[in-house]
């Protein structure tokens, strides 16, 4: 009797998490999941986009994705480009948070300037650094009468160095903000106990810090490397993918070729694969970095 | 009989009431309050016109509001454009005349009536006519070709070159004398393609008009065809006389440099026109086509604002008197070519800023020496065609291609080089 009564408890429990989690569900599904499978779906077709035919072609333009040599160089840009900011952007992030944790004077000051670029819309900060890398820069050149080479946005060679310039001059401070508050939750018994065993600042830093920050980093390097991996407006506002194709993402690449080149199934191929990869790359990055979280 | 009698009454009175009814409507929907969609695609001359349309619109029909979207032709209008596709047009397009030949095929756009077409010049219809029927209205054209610093020219003793060698030769003192022969900005992309296109004209389409469907056909291609590879040639004969920083150099820096005195020619259009005398009102300059193989170039012209409507619009009278205003109001007309500093495209319309430049054009247009680029365009399309040879020119002129990866690269993209 007690039993039927519990049961019955429960599922008016779990009939009211459905109803709470219904509208949530609708949304993902109609904004996340529907798209997801139609785009799938065109990706099966050769449909311009325009007109009212989509003819079904199979996988053809997946077989066309593999022979597709600017596809291959948009995602090898792309890596370089992700791999490039998950270091600089978690060392960085992680050099900041110390120094501003060690106690030092104007702390907040430091903490709000590291923070303002992450408020900026990324066109913005596109068109700040096209402006700094073609007139600012070069104008102190000129001033200081020296000859350093800041025009980065212009040559193949140089543009991945300063989009990453620029981008991490955008998100330093937001994953900093993480870290520092992982550190200000590290209990500081636990660094006098390190200290009693007579560890130095540096074996505190590896031994006490960085575990108890576990955490923090998972979040900031599958942030930082989701985030890096599906780069556009930055692009967009800044070397719009050149010179020629030496900064095409693969998002940039998708869209120059769905919408501009009216090839929406292909493009949505390209998606799909993108959607795959950023699948993969999270659930690695996860399982992996929770893993040293469970030993810390 | 009588009842008869009655009867007809009844059914003539009934008839005028509907009629007169029917009167009170039409004359309610005239002033009855609509706000139009218009998705206007502009070119960086443009952005500033829409208020003064605003303006004229509200003086003429002020039940008319005019809801805009204005986006950058040559980034957003086509994605614009592919999405109102799916979900319904929007009332009134603004984009270029090359655009006609894109949409218009899919049934979407309404025929623009006479009456408004019958108030711009002939020269304009061609190009946004499909199956006779006529869907676009052009309002103004840019010219394009060099511009050169007439100041420059004439201390220097330079006379406007015809043929390749006399451009050479000029090249040559501007080097001699310390001075870049061209103003260019690599950095735009589009910037690569509009002048690869001018070349195109002049050494490609003016002696093969239907290059585009021939490379369709399979009967032609870039890396077999001469005049083509001179084409894309010339962008090395820019890149290797402009600037060094050519691909960190936008235009308004780029067009300021050519005010400056610090480079001798621009390959470029009227839009230009615009940042030179914003920068020096008093700049002094000229244009000539870019010099061909055979020497014959012409001028290019390219018709630029051009209205379409949507053939599914619920306000057609609307939609009219918009087009009425654009075409009838002459003020409004001289108002947005001294602003945007291009030509009329209207009879009986001219603009009444000082370009220096004018004298040029009416000389090649008296010589006949002037083509409209949009049977370039329609051949071969902007969008995912020759903007990614664009790109292709760049990565080679950057050393990160070959000519013949460049070309070849061109050749695998004829399927996007039609519109249809």
């Amino acid at each position: 009797m007690k039993r039927q009564k519990t049961s019955g408890m429960e599922k008016k429990l779990v009939r009211q998490y459905l109803i709470l989690v219904l509208p949530g569900m609708i949304i993902f599904t109609i904004g996340l999941i529907v798209p997801l499978f139609l785009s799938f779906r065109y990706s099966l077709t050769s449909w311009d986009g325009m007109s009212s035919e989509k003819i079904f072609i199979g996988l053809e333009n997946y077989v066309k994705l593999f022979k597709d040599s600017e596809f291959r160089d948009a995602w090898w840009f792309t890596i370089k480009f992700t791999i490039g900011n998950t270091i600089i952007q978690n060392v960085l992030a992680l050099l900041f948070a110390v120094a501003l944790d060690s106690g030092i004077r104007a702390q907040k000051l430091y903490r709000t300037a590291f923070f303002v670029p992450c408020l900026i819309s990324a066109v913005v900060v596109g068109f700040i650094w096209l402006k700094m890398f073609s007139n600012v820069l070069p104008a102190l050149n000129d001033f200081l009468g020296t000859n350093f080479n800041f025009l980065l946005f212009g040559k193949a060679e140089t543009v991945l160095g300063g989009l990453l310039i620029a981008n991490n001059w955008q998100w330093v401070g937001y994953w900093m903000l993480i870290y520092l508050a992982g550190l200000q939750s590290v209990p500081s018994e636990l660094y006098e106990a390190a200290k009693v065993d007579g560890a130095n600042a540096i074996h505190r830093f590896f031994n006490v810090t960085i575990p108890m920050l576990a955490p923090a980093i998972t979040i900031c390097v599958v942030g930082i490397t989701t985030g890096s991996l599906k780069v556009y407006d930055l692009l967009v506002a800044s070397t719009k993918g050149g010179p020629g194709r030496a900064s095409t993402s693969v998002i940039y690449k998708t869209y120059t070729t769905a919408i501009n080149g009216r090839q929406y199934g292909y493009g949505s191929a390209m998606t799909v694969t993108l959607v795959l990869a950023l699948l993969l790359v999270a659930v690695i990055q996860v399982k992996g970095l929770r893993k040293k979280e469970v030993q810390a | 009989m009588k009842r008869k009698a009655m009867s007809i009454v009844l059914a003539a009175s009934l008839c005028a009431g509907m009629m007169a009814g029917n009167s009170v409507v039409c004359s309610a929907a005239a002033d009855e309050e609509v706000t139009l969609i218009v998705l206007a695609g502009q070119s960086t001359t443009d952005a500033g016109i829409e208020d003064m349309i605003d303006e004229a619109l509200a003086e003429q029909y002020p039940n008319i509001t005019l809801e805009w979207e204005c986006v950058d032709w040559g980034n957003d209008f086509q994605p614009k454009m592919q999405q109102y596709l799916q979900s319904g047009l929007p009332d009134i397009m603004i984009g270029k005349a090359q655009d006609v030949a894109t949409y218009a095929p899919q049934g979407v756009l309404g025929e623009i009536d006479a009456t408004y077409l019958d108030r711009g010049l002939d020269a304009a219809r061609e190009n946004v006519t499909v199956d006779g029927k006529t869907y676009g209205m052009v309002y103004n054209a840019l010219y394009q070709g060099v511009y050169y610093n007439k100041t420059m020219f004439k201390d220097n003793g330079w006379e406007v070159p015809k043929t390749l060698d006399e451009l050479q030769a000029i090249i040559d003192d501007c080097k001699a004398k310390d001075i870049t022969p061209f103003a260019s900005h690599m950095v735009d992309t589009w910037s690569i393609g509009n002048v690869t296109m001018q070349f195109c004209m002049n050494d490609v389409f003016n002696k093969t008009p239907d290059w585009g469907d021939q490379f369709r056909d399979g009967k032609v291609s870039f890396s077999d065809s001469e005049d083509m590879q001179n084409a894309y040639n010339y962008n090395k004969l820019i890149f290797d006389n402009t600037y060094g920083d050519t691909f960190s150099t936008e235009q308004t820096d780029c067009d300021a440099k050519m005010v400056l005195g610090e480079a001798a020619m621009k390959v470029s259009g009227s839009w230009s026109i615009q940042n030179f005398l914003d920068i020096d009102e008093n700049f002094d300059f000229g244009i000539f086509p870019f010099p061909n193989q055979t020497g014959d170039s012409k001028l290019i012209f390219e018709p630029n604002i051009t209205v379409m409507t949507s053939a599914e619009t619920e306000h057609q009278d609307a939609v009219n008197a918009f087009l009425d205003v654009l075409t009838g109001n002459k003020e409004l007309a001289v108002e947005i070519l001294d602003y945007t500093k291009t030509a009329s495209m209207l009879k009986d319309v001219t603009p009444t800023f000082d370009n220096p430049s004018q004298e040029d054009i009416d000389k090649y247009a008296a010589d006949n020496m002037i083509v409209d680029v949009t049977l370039g365009n329609n051949q071969l399309v902007w969008g995912g065609f020759q903007e990614e040879n664009a790109k292709d020119i760049a990565a080679w002129l950057q050393g990160q291609e070959t000519f013949e990866e460049c070309l070849k690269a061109s050749d695998g993209r004829v399927d996007a080089s039609s519109a249809n």
